[in-house]
């Protein structure tokens, strides 16, 4: 079923078109990671803060409130580009691990801010009563910076996969697995 | 310099990097990694001189509190970078991608420490410089993050 969408997304005429196009492909694709320099910032600034390791001179609900519009919309930006990427090719990400994984991360960020929304982002002001930054804060943050290294990782890893077939005809057997298929005697 | 030239993989530095095939992506993860924290932290100083986000005001403490982060990371990014260089150092001299991102990375460095430092280090920043100031770095450092990535996709020269 997965792979029948996916599939039927990327045989699409937009799909076609943008996954083919000279410049607008790698237009959206600089989009994309420019808005890893342009909003990632905010995630780590905004950890930071909930840690205790930098910007002491704010408080965390400036910190987190301030940032928080424009962090959404770099969110929107940089997942309407990731959907034109992802999807133009979607039958050939359908069999990428890193692409998998990525999406699995992705999904455990999102469950990552409802978890910590009532007792993190949305209760700064308590956080910043609280004589030291207490520990679910920093867990929040420890996680957050976690998981978004991880999607950058695996982000960039998606274009090294080459498939299930040419993958096997790259890589040469190694010569433990040679031995085991009876190429090299023992 | 001279160990440089050759195209790749003639010269012995180039062969050492491409011997193993790990080394390229690691490199390339330490330099993405790398410049969402070392622009993300700029451009956070600079959103808030446009007076988007903090108020301008708060840009000279904002650089205060990031500027070692902002520092060590442009360290990494360099580093990691120059060591992708080396990989195939023809390949991207003759690049036409490549010669725009280190001319616009070569003035966004200067720009970031004489003028950026300048205007959000003082307390008295004059709105309109403010503006100016954060819109010149934003639109460097994003020059140079987009070009480099188009270095993938500009046609190949002199057959590197």
């Amino acid at each position: 079923m997965v792979y029948e969408f996916m599939h039927w997304l990327a045989q699409r005429d937009w799909a076609m078109d943008f996954a083919g196009s000279a410049w607008f492909y790698p237009a959206v694709l600089a989009t994309h990671l420019c808005c890893i320099a342009a909003f990632g910032g905010m995630i780590l600034v905004t950890n930071l803060r909930l840690l205790g390791w930098g910007l002491t001179d704010f408080s965390i609900s400036d910190v987190v409130g301030k940032l928080r519009p424009w962090k959404r919309l770099g969110a929107v930006i940089m997942l309407t580009a990731g959907f034109l990427l992802g999807g133009s090719e979607a039958d050939k990400y359908y069999p990428n691990p890193y692409f998998w994984t990525k999406m699995a991360l992705l999904i455990l960020i999102a469950i990552h801010g409802l978890a910590f929304r009532p007792s993190v982002y949305l209760n700064t002001a308590a956080l910043d009563r609280a004589p030291v930054p207490p520990a679910r804060a920093k867990l929040a943050a420890a996680l957050s910076l976690i998981l978004w290294i991880g999607v950058v990782c695996m982000g960039r890893l998606i274009g090294y996969y080459e498939g299930p077939v040419s993958a096997k005809q790259a890589a040469p057997a190694s010569s433990s697995q040679q031995v085991a298929s009876g190429i090299i005697p023992q | 310099m001279l160990f440089l030239q050759g195209a790749p993989p003639t010269n012995p530095v180039s062969a050492v990097l491409n011997s193993a095939e790990w080394i390229f992506p690691t490199c390339e993860i330490f330099h993405i990694v790398g410049f969402g924290i070392a622009i993300g932290t700029i451009a956070v100083v600079d959103l808030s001189l446009l007076g988007l986000g903090f108020k301008q005001k708060a840009a000279t403490r904002l650089r205060k509190d990031t500027a070692l982060w902002t520092l060590t990371a442009l360290v990494v990014v360099l580093t990691a970078g120059f060591v992708l260089f080396l990989t195939s150092p023809l390949h991207y001299l003759y690049n036409s991608a490549f010669q725009l991102k280190m001319t616009t990375l070569f003035l966004a460095i200067i720009f970031n420490y004489t003028v950026h430092r300048k205007v959000a280090s003082s307390e008295i920043v004059s709105p309109g410089a403010g503006i100016l100031v954060g819109a010149a770095s934003l639109a460097l450092w994003l020059t140079v993050v987009a070009s480099g990535l188009f270095i993938a996709f500009v046609p190949e020269a002199g057959g590197y």
